[in-house]
C-alpha cells in the first residue's frame, strides 16, 4: 500500500460516501417498500386509525344477514367471534375485519386513480362490504351444540370450498373491544382468560387427530395397493410387528379378536388394523399421501391458519412411529380445518377445493373486487380410492355397533368418523368428521372438544347437529 | 397537496417562510460583505434543511417552534461569528492539544456532578444556568480541529511507518497513542454516558481523517477492528449496551415490542406507511414515535414524502458532504484539506449513522439529524461547520487568485 497525496484520498472518501449513502438509501427503501408485514401489523397505529376514522361497511352471511355493521362495531353473531374478528381503535383489528379491512373502509378500489385521490387529496371513497360463505342456519346450529364446551366446529362445502360455518369457543367479546369504553377490560379479559378466546380454534388451533386420521392412512394403503378393502385382516390384541419393539405394543381399540374388513374397522375404529396398513404403506408413502391431503401445510384460507405437523421431523423413519401415526397418534398435529378438508376431499370424488371465508367483496360502488375462490381444485385421490373411502365412512356411521352411530340423522345418509385423540394437556379430546349426504355431499364438517368425557361419541352429536342443518339449506 | 391538519393559521403558520427567508438574507448578505468568494451552494443547501426541519418541528411539536426559532438566530450569530473573528483560518492549527482538551473536556463533561444530567437513560446533557445543550455536538468540532492539525503535522511519520505487522504498518509508539487514546475515550463515553451516537461519530470521524491524512487503509480496518472488539467488550460486559444491540436485532420481540424497543417500532410502521410518494404532509401518523421531532424526524420525513422524499433529502446530505469534499480538494494547504475533509466526513457520518439508527441498520443512537431535527446544540454547532468549510472554500478562492 503505497502513500497517496491528501488530495487522492479525498477523492476516495468521496466515492466511499456515495458508496455508504446509497447502501443506506437500499436499506431505507426495503424499509418503505419491501415489508408489507411492518405495514399491515395489526398493531400498528396506522392499522387501526384506518380501521376507526371513516365509515365502515358491513359484513354479511351468504344470505344477507348482517354479521357486523356500524362504527364502533356491532356484532350480530357472538360464535363469529375470531373469524369476522374486531375493528378496535386501541388494539388494533383482527379477523375479516383486518384481512379485508382496506375493502370495509372502501380504500380498496378497482380504479387506482380513486386509490391515488384517496391517498392524496384525502378523498373517501365510501365504504365496501364483504359477503361471507356463512350459512346462519348452520353457524347457529354450531353455536348450539358447541354450547357450554371448548372445542371448535368448521363445515364447509366440499365442491367449491365456502365455509358455511366456524365457531371457536370460548369466544372474546368483541362487541366490547370495538367499544372505547368497554375496549380496554374486554382486551384484559380476552388476554388473561385461561381458554385464549382470540384463538381461532377451527383454523388456528392444533390437537393430535387420533382416529380420524385413520381415513389418510387407509387412503395411502389403498394408494400403495397393500389394502384389499374387501379382505378379512385377522386381528389380535395386542399387536407387535416384530420383537425388537420391546415392551411397546399397539393396543386395540374395540378390544376384540377376529376378523376386519375396512368398513368393520372404520366401524369399530380397529388400530392394529390401521397400524398394520400403515406399516404395509410404509412410512415415506403415507407421509406423502398425507402432505398432499394437506397435512402439515397451512390451509390457503383468507385468514390465518396452522399448518401443524406430519412429525417432529417431517419424516415417519421409524416403524413405531409409522404404527402409531397409522391410527393418528404419534407426533401429528393438525387443526380442524385441515381434518374437514381431508373429509371435504373425499366428499368431492377426491378433488380438494381451497377454503375461504368471503364469497363477495364489493367497493362502495357495488364493483367487485378481488375476491377468493376455491382455486382450481387438485385432485389429491384418485376418483375410486375417494369411492372406497366414502362407502366405509357410510359404514362407519350405519354398520351395528358403530362408535360413530351418534352422527346418525333421520332422513339424511351420513358418512363419518369419530376420534378419540390422547394428549399430554389431560384427558383425550373428542373428533369426529363427516360429510352429508353421502351420495351427493354438500357439506363436510369436522368438530373437536378438548377433553371430551367420551371422546369421539361426545363430538358426533355436534356433527350430527350441523350437518343436518348444513344439507338442509336452500343452496 | 392538502394540508389536512394544518390547523387555523396563527404566527406560526407564516413565522416558518419568515425565520427561513430572513435568516437566509442575513446569512447571505453577512457572507457577501465579509468579501467572501466561498462556494455557493453550501448555504442555500444549509438553509433548504432548515426549512425542512422547521416545518417538521411545527408539524410535530409546535409548542418547541420558538425555541427551535430562538436557536436559529444563535446558530445564525454563531455562523457570523465563525465567518468573521478568525483573521486567519491557518492558526487554529497553531494549538492543536488546546483544542484536544476542549474536545475531551466537552465530551466528557456530561459525566462531571452537578451540571451533568441524564435524559432518556443516556449521560449526554450538560445544564449550564440558563438551559441545557448537548455538548458532544461542540466536542465534535473541537476534535475534527485538533485531528487535522495533529496530522497535518505528522502524517509523514505515521504514514511512513518503519515497520509492518502483516499488512498493518506500526507507526512509532509515540505517533500511535494519540489513536489508542482516541479509542480509549469513544468506549469511556459508550460506557459511561451511554451514548453510542458520540462513540461512532468521534471516533469514525479520527478514522476518516486518518485515512485522508495516510491514505492507509489499514489503519482503517484496525480502527474498526478496535472499535469492534472494544463494542462486543461493551455487550459482554454491560447490560445497558447489551440492550441496545437487541433492541436493533429484534425490536419486533413480543416482550421488546411494547416496551425497550416501542419507539423504534413505531418508527418502523411509519417508514412501512410512507410507501413510495408517502402520506402527504400531515396525512401520516408520525406523531404516534415519542420523541419524534429529535429522535425520529428522518422517519417522520419518510413517512409523508415518501420513499421519493427520503431520497431527495438524503440526496441533500450527499451532496452537502461532497461540496464539503470539494471545498477541502482545492484547500492551500495541508491542515486546511484535513479541516474541510473531516468536518464534512463528520457531517456524512452523523447522517449516515442516525439515518441508519431509524431504519434500523444500525443501533439507535441518540444523535441528530443535522440542520433537520429539533435541537439547539446541533443546529448551532452545523452552523459553526458551515463557516469553517466556507472560510476554508474562501481562502483557497484567495490563494488562487494570487
Amino acid at each position: 500500500m503505497s502513500r497517496t497525496a491528501v488530495q487522492d484520498n479525498i477523492r476516495a472518501l468521496a466515492l466511499a460516501l456515495i458508496v455508504l449513502f446509497l447502501v443506506t438509501s437500499v436499506g431505507v427503501g426495503r424499509r418503505m417498500l419491501l415489508s408489507p408485514e411492518l405495514a399491515n401489523d395489526p398493531q400498528d397505529p396506522r392499522v387501526a386509525a384506518v380501521a376507526f376514522d371513516r365509515a365502515r361497511g358491513p359484513v354479511l352471511a351468504r344470505d344477507g344477514t348482517v354479521l357486523a355493521r356500524g362504527q364502533p362495531r356491532q356484532y350480530a353473531e357472538p360464535s363469529l367471534a375470531q373469524v369476522v374478528g374486531y375493528a378496535s381503535a386501541a388494539y388494533g383489528a383482527a379477523g375479516i375485519e383486518l384481512a379485508y379491512g382496506a375493502a370495509l373502509v372502501g380504500q380498496d378500489s378497482t380504479d387506482p386513480l380513486a386509490v391515488l385521490r384517496a391517498r392524496y387529496l384525502r378523498e373517501r371513497a365510501p365504504p365496501g362490504s364483504v359477503t361471507l360463505g356463512i350459512d346462519p342456519a348452520t353457524q347457529r346450529a354450531a353455536a348450539a351444540a358447541l354450547a357450554g364446551r371448548t372445542g371448535a366446529v368448521v363445515a364447509l362445502d366440499p365442491r367449491t370450498g365456502q365455509i358455511l360455518a366456524s365457531a371457536s369457543l370460548p369466544t372474546p367479546d368483541t362487541g366490547a373491544l370495538a367499544d372505547p369504553a368497554r375496549a380496554a377490560a374486554a382486551w384484559a379479559a380476552a388476554r388473561g382468560a385461561d381458554g385464549r378466546p382470540l384463538l381461532d380454534r377451527a383454523a388456528q388451533g392444533l390437537y393430535a387427530p387420533g382416529s380420524i386420521f385413520k381415513i389418510v392412512t387407509a387412503a395411502a394403503a389403498l394408494e400403495a395397493s397393500v389394502l384389499d378393502p374387501t379382505a378379512k385382516v385377522r386381528i389380535d390384541d395386542p399387536f407387535q410387528a416384530d420383537p425388537s419393539w420391546g415392551a411397546y405394543a399397539v393396543r386395540s381399540s374395540s378390544a376384540a379378536h377376529g376378523d376386519f374388513d375396512l368398513s368393520l374397522a372404520m366401524a369399530r375404529s380397529e388400530n392394529i388394523y390401521f397400524a398394520k396398513a400403515a406399516l404395509a404403506t410404509g412410512g415415506a408413502r403415507l407421509a406423502e399421501t398425507a402432505a398432499r391431503l394437506g397435512i402439515g401445510r397451512a390451509p390457503a384460507l383468507d385468514l390465518p391458519a396452522s399448518r401443524g405437523q406430519l412429525s417432529r421431523s417431517g419424516t415417519l423413519d421409524r416403524p413405531t412411529l409409522v404404527a402409531d401415526t397409522g391410527f393418528g397418534q404419534g407426533e401429528l398435529l393438525v387443526s380442524p380445518l385441515q381434518m374437514a378438508l381431508v373429509a371435504a376431499a373425499v366428499a368431492n370424488g377426491g378433488v380438494q377445493m381451497d377454503p375461504h371465508h368471503a364469497i363477495a367483496v364489493r367497493d362502495g360502488g357495488g364493483n367487485a373486487l378481488p375476491t377468493p375462490d376455491g382455486g382450481p381444485g387438485r385432485r389429491v385421490l384418485s376418483a375410486d380410492i375417494a369411492r372406497i373411502l366414502a362407502r366405509a365412512l357410510v359404514d362407519a356411521v350405519e354398520a351395528p355397533g358403530a362408535f360413530a352411530a351418534g352422527a346418525r340423522v333421520a332422513g339424511l345418509r351420513v358418512a363419518g368418523k369419530t376420534g378419540t385423540a390422547e394428549n399430554p394437556s389431560g384427558a383425550a379430546h373428542g373428533w369426529f368428521v363427516g360429510f352429508a349426504p353421502a351420495d351427493a355431499p354438500t357439506v363436510a364438517v369436522a368438530v373437536v372438544l378438548e377433553h371430551a368425557p367420551r371422546g369421539g361419541e361426545d363430538a358426533a352429536p355436534v356433527g350430527a347437529a350441523v350437518l343436518r342443518a348444513a344439507a338442509g339449506r336452500a343452496r | 397537496m392538502a394540508l389536512a391538519d394544518a390547523g387555523a393559521p396563527d404566527l406560526s403558520t407564516v413565522a416558518v417562510p419568515l425565520a427561513v427567508a430572513g435568516a437566509g438574507l442575513a446569512l447571505h448578505l453577512a457572507l457577501r460583505l465579509s468579501g467572501s468568494r466561498a462556494d455557493e451552494v453550501l448555504l442555500p443547501l444549509a438553509l433548504a434543511l432548515v426549512a425542512i426541519g422547521l416545518v417538521l418541528v411545527r408539524r410535530l411539536a409546535p409548542g418547541l417552534l420558538p425555541l427551535q426559532l430562538a436557536w436559529l438566530a444563535v446558530g445564525a450569530a454563531a455562523f457570523v461569528a465563525a465567518l468573521v473573528v478568525p483573521r486567519d483560518l491557518g492558526a487554529l492549527a497553531r494549538y492543536p492539544y488546546t483544542w484536544a482538551l476542549a474536545g475531551l473536556a466537552l465530551l466528557l463533561s456530561p459525566l462531571l456532578p452537578v451540571i451533568g444530567r441524564e435524559v432518556y437513560g443516556t449521560r449526554i446533557w450538560v445544564r449550564l444556568g440558563i438551559g441545557s445543550f448537548q455538548p458532544s455536538e461542540a466536542a465534535k468540532l473541537a476534535l475534527v480541529i485538533f485531528f487535522a492539525a495533529y496530522l497535518a503535522e505528522h502524517r509523514e511519520l505515521i504514514a511512513r511507518a518503519p515497520r509492518r505487522i502483516g499488512p498493518l504498518p506500526v507507526p512509532p509508539l509515540a505517533y500511535l497513542a494519540p489513536i489508542l487514546v482516541m479509542w480509549a475515550v469513544a468506549m469511556l463515553v459508550l460506557v459511561a454516558e451511554r451514548d453510542l451516537g458520540a462513540t461512532l461519530l468521534v471516533f469514525g470521524g479520527f478514522l476518516a481523517l486518518l485515512w485522508l491524512a495516510t491514505g492507509e487503509l489499514a489503519y482503517v480496518a484496525a480502527g474498526l477492528a478496535l472499535l469492534a472488539a472494544g463494542g462486543a467488550a461493551a455487550v459482554a460486559l454491560f447490560p445497558h449496551v447489551a440492550a441496545r444491540v437487541e433492541i436493533w436485532q429484534r425490536p419486533f420481540a413480543d416482550e421488546l415490542r411494547f416496551g425497550a424497543s416501542y419507539q423504534l417500532v413505531q418508527g418502523l410502521f411509519a417508514l412501512a406507511g410512507g410507501g413510495l410518494f408517502g402520506a402527504g404532509l400531515g396525512g401520516g401518523m408520525p406523531e404516534q414515535i415519542p420523541v419524534v421531532w429529535s429522535d425520529f424526524v428522518f422517519d417522520a420525513f419518510a413517512e409523508e414524502a415518501g420513499f421519493a422524499g427520503a431520497l431527495a433529502l438524503l440526496a441533500a446530505f450527499l451532496l452537502f458532504a461532497h461540496r464539503g469534499l470539494a471545498i477541502a480538494l482545492h484547500a492551500p494547504t495541508t491542515f486546511l484539506q484535513l479541516l474541510a475533509g473531516g468536518l464534512a466526513a463528520s457531517f456524512a457520518l452523523q447522517t449516515l449513522v442516525i439515518v441508519g439508527g431509524n431504519a434500523a441498520l444500525l443501533p439507535l443512537t441518540g444523535i441528530t439529524l443535522p440542520f433537520v431535527a429539533y435541537g439547539g446544540s446541533s443546529l448551532v454547532a452545523n452552523f459553526v461547520l458551515l463557516a469553517l468549510l466556507l472560510r476554508v472554500s474562501d481562502e483557497s478562492a484567495r490563494a488562487r487568485a494570487r
